[in-house]
């Protein structure tokens, strides 16, 4: 890729495909990509950013950062900075197995919204 | 518009050394069957034989110098789709609409598919329509067992075509029908086909048809006597039969019941070769998912998982039903490598729910259901 705008990035990724009928948008898939991926990094203190809407910019705690073109990239990316293994069969083993308590939204980032305004509310 | 823009469709014809590629190639590819074809056969060694032998297409022939279609060439098949396309666009050579690209016996599939999805100019020209494997049902077993090769062509495969079936007892074709149907549940298995269905083989596109035959409601009756004439009734039990010509369109496995007896083992003792050990198990099995998947989870937990065990996931097919969406969405995944997505018009079937046929090395159906499990439990509750 182009280190000097990350225009070159991974939008022909298969990730990237929007579902028809579903009301979303290449910018806003991709708002929820990284919100959701940062879910998961989280916890070892790195960081996604989308950069321009072609690449990604995942940072570590140290100050370490890295342009990566779609989400195979990430997670590879990501290990090499952690030095060990983003293993999905074992993450969040710890959690209770219940389902969701909802089902899905094809909408997330209103899901997200809403429930932040409810918390405002029950709070005041 | 200008031959310059057209993506054309490529069918990747693959095959263990001997098991009858070639012939298959030289047996279909006549008159208007061969018509507006360009073939691409990559050789093994250094003096190429194949190209000979479908000698009636050479002038749309082009022979790669040498060696395995693997990482380390695989600039040598872009090289060549490249060069091909540009003589069309030129008009060097006539405009043919349709490539089949012939491996050597010893190419592992994913490379090629690599080489057609991921380089930004190969895959703007070119489109993997589907991948054809020739299983040669004289030394199967033995091939199995010691060439590695053999088990990543038939995971890979849309449709496999079992060869030299006139040369072997029909319960041991039979036997060998079952083992393939169990390690691909999402390919089609055909036995004997006529020149017509050969060409189909070749020719019809993967994701549209065969993958709504397969995992749809597999209802249809089939002639089964008829069909698989000279095999026992165990035998008959397989899905899988001869293709006879008579008006019959594919054949496949039911998916309807429950998904715990999709699960097959490798295991195959009619087929084991005593004097090796055993490999690690090959188990295939089926993911289904009652609720509409949420789009962007799976995408994070795909990519997870195929960057971290993308080597023991020999293949991935399988519709989607996602949240939001109307129309079933094809996920198709050779290793590391996922095929662009696509959209079908409609449901083949009632059954409105994800189904996934994994086809794994050393990994259990439980481990990837209850990691899919996790991540819909972290990654959808609201954010706090």
């Amino acid at each position: 890729m182009c280190g000097m705008c990350g225009l070159l990035g991974g939008g022909n990724h298969w990730s990237n495909t929007i579902p028809p009928g579903t009301g979303s948008n290449t910018r806003r898939q991709r708002l929820i990509h990284v919100a959701l991926a940062n879910r998961v990094l989280a916890s070892f203190r790195l960081k996604l950013d989308d950069f321009h809407g072609q690449s990604f910019v995942l940072s570590s705690s140290t100050g370490t950062s890295e342009l990566v073109g779609d989400f195979a990239q990430v997670w590879r990316i990501a290990e090499q900075m952690l030095g060990r293994s983003l293993d999905p069969l074992t993450l969040f083993a710890g959690d209770v197995a219940t389902p969701p308590s909802s089902p899905p939204s094809g909408d997330r980032v209103d899901a997200i919204t809403l429930h932040r305004f409810t918390d405002e509310q029950s709070t005041s | 518009m200008s031959p310059s823009y057209d993506v054309l469709p490529v069918t990747l014809v693959t095959g263990f050394l001997g098991s009858g590629k070639s012939t298959l190639l030289a047996d279909v590819l006549h008159g208007d069957a061969a018509k507006d074809t360009a073939i691409l056969i990559n050789e093994f060694g250094e003096v190429g034989l194949d190209h000979l032998l479908v000698g009636e297409v050479d002038a749309r022939t082009v022979l790669l110098d040498n060696g395995c279609v693997c990482c380390s060439i695989r600039g040598e098949l872009k090289e060549a789709l490249a060069t091909l396309f540009s003589q069309r666009a030129r008009g060097d050579l006539p405009p043919f609409s349709r490539v089949i690209l012939e491996t050597t016996g010893l190419a592992t599939p994913a490379p090629i598919v690599a080489t057609l999805l991921a380089d930004p100019v190969i895959r703007s020209h070119y489109a993997l329509n589907a991948t054809v494997t020739v299983v040669d049902a004289l030394n199967a077993a033995q091939q199995r067992a010691r060439h590695p090769e053999w088990l990543a062509q038939v995971s890979a495969a849309d449709r496999l075509l079992i060869s030299k079936s006139d040369l072997v007892d029909p319960t041991d074709i039979a036997a060998l029908t079952r083992t393939l149907a169990a390690l691909n549940p999402a390919a089609e298995v055909v036995v004997r086909a006529s020149a017509a269905d050969k060409v189909d083989m070749l020719f019809a596109p993967a994701s549209s048809t065969d993958m709504m035959r397969r995992l749809g409601s597999g209802q249809r009756a089939l002639g089964r006597g008829a069909a698989f004439p000279g095999f026992d009734s165990a035998a008959s039990t397989d899905r899988a039969t001869e293709s006879n010509g008579a008006g019959d369109e594919g054949w496949y496995r039911d998916w309807s019941g429950d998904p715990a007896s999709l699960a097959h083992r490798r295991a195959m003792p009619s087929l084991a070769v005593p004097d090796r050990p055993a490999p690690q198990d090959i188990v295939s099995f089926c993911m289904q998912i009652d609720e509409p998947i949420d789009w962007h989870v799976f995408t994070i937990w795909f990519t997870m998982l195929l960057n971290r065990h993308g080597d023991k996931i020999l293949r991935v097919k399988g519709l989607l039903s996602i949240a939001g969406c109307a129309q079933p969405a094809v996920l198709h995944a050779v290793q590391h490598l996922v095929h662009p997505v696509l959209h079908l018009d409609a449901w083949p079937d009632a059954q409105r729910r994800s189904r996934l046929v994994f086809i794994t090395e050393g990994l259990a159906r439980e481990s990837v259901e209850a990691s899919y499990a996790r991540f819909r439990q972290r990654l959808e509750e609201p954010d706090h």
